[in-house]
């Protein structure tokens, strides 16, 4: 620990030095803009909205590979629940499906629980990253109770040829590819994007609790191996500066491989791999009706669909040459079997309009149909679900001091009938001061997956029959905050305090092991050994998160500036127990009460071709909280990263290096399987990349906000 | 012309994405409807292959993942082959999960010698159907259970959809003469109980004379309980109470007979403190003997909730105020208790009735 302060107050120190050398050059602040809270462009300061933002800076100079890292590293409310098969995200205490993750303000589609799979998101082709807490934004729905992260990807609008080249090494095989080609040709522009993303994977322990005893030479691996890939395509057409049509389409693959030589049949023995496959299409237009009026309309078809690759002779749950159930269905090494298809289409027609100074209006209605297919995992073989919504935001500036931000979302689900969820946000401006409180409602219907799907969940030596229940009732909350913030040119400090109180909380709860239908499957109930634990999605009586944010940074000089962040958390839950026939208070797992990160970061011009950017960083977590396997162990890791940019104005091609290394200190976290662990990374890892960007043709298109603040979002 | 071209552009965008999805899944489901037959076919291979004696014993258990539980088994067919020298002796678990992982892992590649952790307890319908096509005279198929509950009408059930030809694909006149019999589950009926209440306190009379002797058997839950099974653990109790007073039969999961309702049950026979000596009434020793009996320290004791079932039988007791010792066999791995179980074969139930062929014109 003693070595660690030293260093970092050596950082700190050398890195003065370095300013006061070289901080010859006039201070410049750039301005960010957002859009995520209100769906309209504001200034970061101005926005009524708390945002929190990741700026295209800040991802260069920490070099993440991918969100999760940049969300762990980056923001102090977000921490990863990491498995084997992947990670969980959770903001602020709340899961994965309470998160609305955005790809340039659209849904990313994922598991119908609202599993979003991250690696869909190439992280080499970010702009910056915004992040708004609670159901506070009427415009995307109201599901989104934990909050919104809206992931603003990089554009070119250069006329021309645009190509780029991303290629960044690792240990543990870690690849990550990325290329971007661009076109504009006239009034049609093109964007084609090829992410690739790779890594055996490793194993922080041999150790496993297995068949009433530890073992030293289990086969899991605390991450395994992966592989994905995706290929995107954006086609805009601009008719005049005022009506733009655009089509997209994606298609993307993931395979994570388990370990095939497994000693253990009880713990580390798998006969499956798992393969996603995603796939979007996209068309829509957007108007400008005149300087500050716009409409835009959208429809979205997401694909998601989830298969067991064989890896052995594997019988499963199928039917018969007659036609009849059969547990024993078998499949071989090489094939391959359908778990869930799950296809989405949302249209959605939305406008601005400025009734006058001071009122900007905000309308839209949407429309979202969800399908499932699960021939083995639903009753029926599918299932479906729709809501249609009519939203409405004014934001008022009464006076030059305060911006009232009212919104109103109304909810119509086939299942669950009507609900209305409003919101209200209010921000005062004093100088660099703002002040900001809100309240919102949230509205969450149970998914398809959370009424009607029942599967068998294998996750080491425990066995699960999951199931879903069509009793459940929508989940509701209410989300207050209050904020300060100082921005200044040279520093700025945030301070939100939140409440987020949630009512009929759906979770997945241990429940009598004859809920399970007879010969829903062939592992309901064992005669010794292999017992089957029997959940099923239950509402809880209530749960609420609170907490507090901090956010810091200090512009030292032109070239060093240094920033954390801190998050406070404590969660409280109740449900009822069945077998304990009470309410009990429960963890929300994966709570830890006290998380931060913090950085120090130096760019510098040695010559008039070469920059030099060093990046010292640091996250760590206190404990965090599970109901069963134990609790995660506190950890604390360090980065470095440094990048090389290599350019000169007026050449075409640009270069940039990255070299860099993860977890300084070596700090891995080696509790045994199937215990949680604080974090699961692999210990100190290395990495290189090196870019190469051409850019022929000259910037066509500045873009132009209506606070007359001019920016461009292409570096 | 403008139009034209962007109308192309936006059609081609949307006909490369919705390409992505031409390769529909339904098509890769297709190419997997023969498996069923094709791993059929193997196992009748197998059987055909290895096929010396025209009698043949079926072993059902519900299966295993753990080690020293496939060693029992293994034991189990060994003892059998020694008892019956004119039969062809086969074991078969009923979970799939059991299956798959029993015949994977680390030496399923392997051959010669290290082909040993290799284990194929294939399901019990394919192996009848691969006596069916080989032809054995008699089978018997024996029910390794404890008591005739859920998991022993299944076992009746792969019977009889094998005797009334099921698949369709069996020779019906060798199906309307095949000798089938069915060996009973231990506790059957109430001369086995007595009959092994009588073994039990053999072996443990004289541990009975100073401390608690309690047994964990598992139980069907209240809705699976289809035959009244749960009755046996009862009976047992109170066949072994005629020997001694401190022979105690709880379960896991049979209502009103778990772990307090044996306490109670102490508490007024006037066993308030003292020693207890915990066995598992289970014909293997898995999660259930190890962790829910045997189970020690925090995790397996919650003081707020001392009836959860997540709190182990060791811990219970101990807390309780007694002190504890646990004992982790099987049953299928005491050799008086595996004898019931042979004797159950030796005088199986002869199922005389059973075919009914579904395709009679075939």
């Amino acid at each position: 620990m003693k070595l660690k302060f030293k260093l970092a107050t050596l950082a700190y120190i050398a890195g003065g030095f370095l300013c006061a050398t070289f901080a010859q050059e006039k201070v410049e602040t750039l301005e960010e803009i957002v859009v995520t809270g209100t769906g309209t462009e504001h200034l970061l300061k101005n926005a009524p909205v708390q945002t929190e933002i990741i700026s295209r800076k800040t991802l260069d100079s920490y070099g993440g590979k991918s969100i999760e890292e940049i969300l762990g590293g980056l923001t102090a409310s977000f921490s990863f629940e990491e498995g084997d098969m992947g990670s969980q995200a959770q903001l602020n205490g709340l899961g994965n499906s309470y998160i609305l993750i955005l790809v340039d303000g659209k849904r990313l589609h994922g598991d119908v629980g609202g599993e979003n799979d991250l690696s869909q998101i190439d992280p080499l082709n970010i702009d910056h990253i915004e992040i708004v807490k609670g159901a506070q934004s009427a415009l995307y729905g109201s599901d989104a109770m934990a909050g919104v992260i809206n992931i603003i990807t990089k554009k070119h609008h250069d006329e021309g040829i645009y190509l780029e080249n991303t290629t960044r090494y690792g240990c543990y095989n870690d690849i990550r590819q990325h290329n971007g080609v661009g076109l504009t040709y006239g009034k049609l522009n093109s964007f084609t994007n090829f992410q690739l993303q790779h890594n055996d994977g490793w194993r922080n322990t041999t150790q496993e609790y297995t068949e009433g005893k530890v073992v030293n030479d289990s086969r899991k691996k605390t991450s395994n191996e992966r592989t994905n890939w995706q290929l995107a395509e954006r086609l805009t057409y601009s008719f005049n500066k005022n009506f733009e049509v655009y089509a997209d389409g994606s298609y993307h693959k993931k395979n994570i491989y388990r370990p095939q030589d497994g000693h253990y049949a009880s713990c580390d023995v798998y006969t499956y791999d798992l393969m996603y496959k995603n796939m979007s299409a996209s068309v829509g237009s957007k108007w400008k009706l005149n300087k500050n009026d716009l409409l835009s309309a959208d429809v979205d078809w997401n694909k998601h669909a989830y298969f067991y690759n064989y890896t052995a002779t594997t019988l499963t749950d199928g039917y018969d040459p007659l036609g009849r159930f059969t547990n024993y269905f078998p499949y071989f090494r090489g094939q391959k079997s359908l778990q869930s298809d799950q296809q989405r289409i949302i249209a959605n027609v939305k406008g601005v309009f400025n009734l006058s100074k001071e009122n900007k209006l905000s309308t839209g209605i949407e429309y979202r149909y969800d399908y499932l297919k699960a021939p083995m995992r639903t009753e029926g073989g599918t299932a479906g679900d729709w809501t249609g919504s009519f939203y409405l935001q004014d934001e008022f500036n009464p006076f030059a001091w305060l911006n009232l931000t009212g919104g109103l979302r109304l909810n119509e689900n086939g299942n669950f009938g009507f609900r209305a969820t409003p919101k209200i946000n209010a921000m005062f401006s004093v100088k660099d001061f703002r002040f900001r409180m809100g309240w919102s409602q949230g509205f969450k219907t149970p998914t398809t997956k959370e009424l009607y799907y029942r599967y068998l969940h294998v996750m080491g030596s425990s066995t699960y029959f999951n199931m879903g229940n069509t009793d459940l009732k929508p989940q509701t909350s209410n989300y207050y905050s209050v904020g300060a913030e100082y921005r200044g040119d040279k520093f700025t400090v945030s301070t939100t305090v939140y409440l987020n109180k949630l009512d009929n909380m759906i979770t997945l709860v241990n429940v009598p092991v004859d809920e399970i239908p007879v010969d829903a499957t062939s592992a309901y109930i064992g005669d010794g050994s292999g017992e089957v634990i029997a959940r099923k999605y239950k509402n809880m009586e209530d749960a609420q998160t609170q907490g507090a944010d901090l956010n810091i940074t200090y512009k030292i000089c032109k070239n060093l500036s240094v920033g954390g962040n801190y998050s406070y958390l404590d969660t409280k839950a109740h449900e009822y127990n069945a077998s304990k026939k009470k309410l009990i208070e429960v963890t929300i797992d994966g709570m830890a009460h006290h998380k931060w990160n913090g950085y120090v970061n130096w760019n510098q011009a040695l010559t008039s071709v070469y920059k030099l950017g060093v990046n010292l960083s640091t996250r760590g977590s206190s404990k965090r909280y599970y109901q069963n396997n134990g609790d995660g162990a506190p950890f604390q890791l360090w980065r470095l990263n440094t990048t090389h940019d290599f350019s000169k104005k007026g050449k075409l091609m640009s270069y940039r290096a990255e070299a860099g290394v993860d977890n300084l200190f070596n700090y891995i976290d080696k509790t045994m399987h199937p215990y949680h662990l604080g974090t699961n990374n692999p210990g100190r890892t290395f990495y290189i990349g090196f870019s190469i960007k051409f850019n022929q043709g000259k910037n066509i298109k500045p873009t132009k906000i209506s606070n007359s603040k001019t920016f461009s979002d292409e570096d | 012309m403008k139009i034209k071209s962007l109308t192309a552009a936006v059609l081609a965008s949307l006909a490369l994405a919705m390409g992505f999805s031409s390769c529909s899944d339904d098509e890769e489901e297709a190419s997997v409807t023969n498996n069923y037959s094709i791993y059929q076919k193997a196992v009748d291979n197998q059987v055909i292959l290895g096929k010396k004696n025209n009698k043949a014993i079926l072993l059902v258990a519900f299966g295993s993942t753990w080690q020293n539980a496939f060693k029992a088994f293994d034991n189990t067919v060994e003892a059998y082959k020694k008892q019956f020298p004119d039969c062809d002796v086969y074991m078969s678990f009923s979970s799939a999960i059991c299956i798959n992982r029993a015949a994977a892992g680390e030496h399923a590649n392997d051959s010669g010698d290290d082909k040993a952790e290799r284990r194929n307890y294939y399901a019990p319908n394919f192996w009848l159907h691969a006596f069916g096509s080989a032809k054995y005279e008699e089978i018997t198929v024996q029910s390794l259970q404890v008591i005739p509950g859920e998991e022993y009408s299944r076992v009746i059930n792969y019977i009889k959809d094998f005797a009334n030809n099921s698949l369709g694909d069996l020779d019906d006149k060798y199906l309307s003469k095949v000798s089938l019999k069915l060996g009973t589950p231990l506790l059957n009926n109430t001369d086995d109980v007595d009959n092994v209440a009588k073994i039990i306190n053999k072996l443990y009379s004289s541990e009975a004379k100073k401390a608690a002797v309690a047994f964990m058997g598992h139980g069907n839950p209240d809705s699976y309980d289809t035959y009244k099974a749960n009755i046996r653990y009862t009976q047992l109790e109170e066949a072994l109470q005629k020997y001694s007073k401190n022979y105690f039969v709880g379960t896991v999961d049979m209502p009103d007979n778990y772990k307090q309702d044996v306490y109670a049950r102490m508490k007024s026979a006037g066993l308030e403190s003292g020693k207890v000596i915990l066995y598992p009434l289970m014909s293997i020793a898995g999660d259930h003997a190890h962790n829910d009996m045997a189970g020690e320290g925090d995790e397996y004791w919650d003081e707020s909730d001392e009836e959860s079932e997540d709190n182990s039988w060791n811990e219970y007791f101990s807390h309780k105020g007694y002190t504890t010792k646990c004992n982790i066999k099987g049953l299928l791995e005491i050799e008086d208790i595996r004898k019931v179980w042979i004797e159950h074969t030796k005088n199986p139930v002869e199922l005389e009735d059973y075919y009914h062929s579904m395709y009679p014109e075939d």
